[in-house]
């Protein structure tokens, strides 16, 4: 098709034939023979210059960089990788996983997060932490909303387990929204303004409570597990925070 | 750490050595123009995270065999290239969904800055019309900017192949964004109805 002998040496040329020429599709000897007459031709001028046009709009749009939960997932996986005596994750079990989630940037860490074997450090976050869990009295005004379900059951002592199901979710339940969780974070001197990559309202050993997972830092496949106390926490509220815990890859 | 002056054949052989770290430098060297590669080609941020996690595995494991050094690059790059299309002839039937503007945690565009996102948007808009088979390419040379012979590598075609798939592209994609607006209808330039209809669309944002 770009033999100079198929080659219409006159107008009107087909857009089709004036793209391949403007690519560079064409032979040798028909690019020459084709070349002057379209450069004579001032309306085949006019679509060598949209071709060009267009070319000028998509270099001109501006590079992706890759999302901060993306990178975590990959750093995680690939750390995963480097570990030789570490169980393989599988793909297809995190792909099942995957499938079941709600959220992109919960969804793609899930896997991560749950095959990297996390190591939990939990730091108190008040003085609640004296307390035995039942003494906090159930304030059945605070039924997360959004959600037909009960809210998901975690103990104070095993946050972990809760992580793949959280990381799934971007429920604020009773926070309502991002800025009312910054705020909350604020008050437990947590200054992360970086969407959750996951967020889910809890019952905490029965108490209300929401559960955040945020971006661990400078630490790569390293997050954040902090739980809130809708009812209260606030900007000027250290007590708002009722757990944080760091969860990092154990290495 | 890894010297982060090493070249990315030096850390294809420390990975090979064993160094834990080596191959993930590697790839948070690439990461970003790969990642746009793939949502660009994909158009669906969780597939591009998945075909990227699964290209990065599976290098990460074929790295310690990998011998031709010069090539780094463009090998990692055909492992993920070839992690989106198969992910692409896969799902042939599905459809997209809208590519997002903003990455999480990207600033909200200034107001001055409108006409240009949704200039950006519109094109984003015409890529996803074309047919997978010259959206590849358009992505690799004219958004990328791969040469055409880096482009024929990481799609496994011959350059000709590259080069005409790009030119029907082109040639859709100068309708679609109305650069052929007042070019009359002898040369298989249909009216423009799409553009009348984006046009529709950008005005009634």
């Amino acid at each position: 098709m770009t033999g100079t002998e198929r080659t219409p040496l006159d107008p009107p040329w087909s857009l089709d034939l004036l793209a391949d020429l403007h690519a560079g599709v064409l032979d040798p000897e028909a690019d020459a023979r084709l070349r002057p007459r379209v450069m004579a031709d001032p309306e085949a001028r006019s679509v060598l210059a949209a071709l060009d046009a267009t070319m000028a709009d998509l270099r001109s749009l501006p590079p992706i960089p890759m999302p901060r939960a993306v990178a975590d997932r990959i750093d995680a996986a690939l750390a995963q990788e480097a570990r030789p005596a570490a169980p393989v994750v599988s793909l297809d079990e995190a792909r099942k996983r995957r499938n079941r989630r709600l959220g992109m940037g919960g969804g793609v860490l899930a896997a991560a997060a749950a095959a990297i074997g996390i190591a939990l450090v939990v730091v108190p976050g008040g003085d609640q932490a004296d307390q035995p869990p039942g003494a906090q009295p159930t304030q059945a005004s605070n039924t997360p909303v959004g959600s037909a379900q009960p809210p998901m059951a975690v103990k104070e002592t095993e946050l972990g387990a809760a992580v793949p199901e959280v990381l799934k979710a971007q429920n604020y339940g009773p926070l309502d929204s991002q800025d009312r969780l910054v705020g909350c974070l604020k008050g437990g001197g947590i200054t992360s303004t970086a969407k959750p990559l996951g967020i889910s309202p809890v019952s905490l050993d029965g108490r209300p409570a929401v559960m955040a997972i945020l971006p661990g830092g400078a630490v790569a496949g390293q997050f954040r597990i902090v739980v809130l106390d809708p009812e209260t926490c606030g900007p000027d509220n250290p007590q708002g925070v009722i757990a944080d815990t760091t969860i990092k890859p154990t290495r | 750490m890894t010297a982060a002056a090493s070249s990315d054949a030096d850390l294809i052989s420390a990975h090979a050595a064993g160094d834990p770290y080596a191959f993930s430098e590697l790839v948070k060297r690439h990461r970003d123009r790969m990642w746009a590669v793939a949502l660009r080609t994909l158009r669906d941020p969780e597939e591009a995270a998945d075909a990227l996690q699964e290209a990065f595995i599976s290098a990460f494991r074929a790295a310690s065999s990998f011998r031709a050094e010069s090539q780094v690059t463009t090998w990692l790059h055909r492992i993920v290239v070839n992690a989106c299309l198969d992910r692409m002839r896969r799902r042939q039937t599905r459809p997209t969904v809208p590519l997002p503007e903003a990455g999480p945690g990207e600033p909200v565009a200034p107001r001055d800055a409108m006409s240009e996102r949704e200039t950006r948007l519109i094109i984003q808009d015409a890529l996803a019309e074309l047919p997978e088979e010259q959206r590849a390419p358009i992505v690799l040379v004219d958004v990328e900017g791969y040469s055409v012979a880096e482009t024929a590598k990481l799609l496994g075609i011959a350059e000709g192949t590259v080069k005409s798939r790009c030119a029907r592209g082109r040639a859709k994609l100068a309708k679609v964004l109305g650069h052929l607006r007042n070019r009359s209808a002898d040369a298989n330039v249909p009216a423009d109805g799409v553009n009348v209809q984006q046009q529709r669309q950008w005005e009634d944002r």
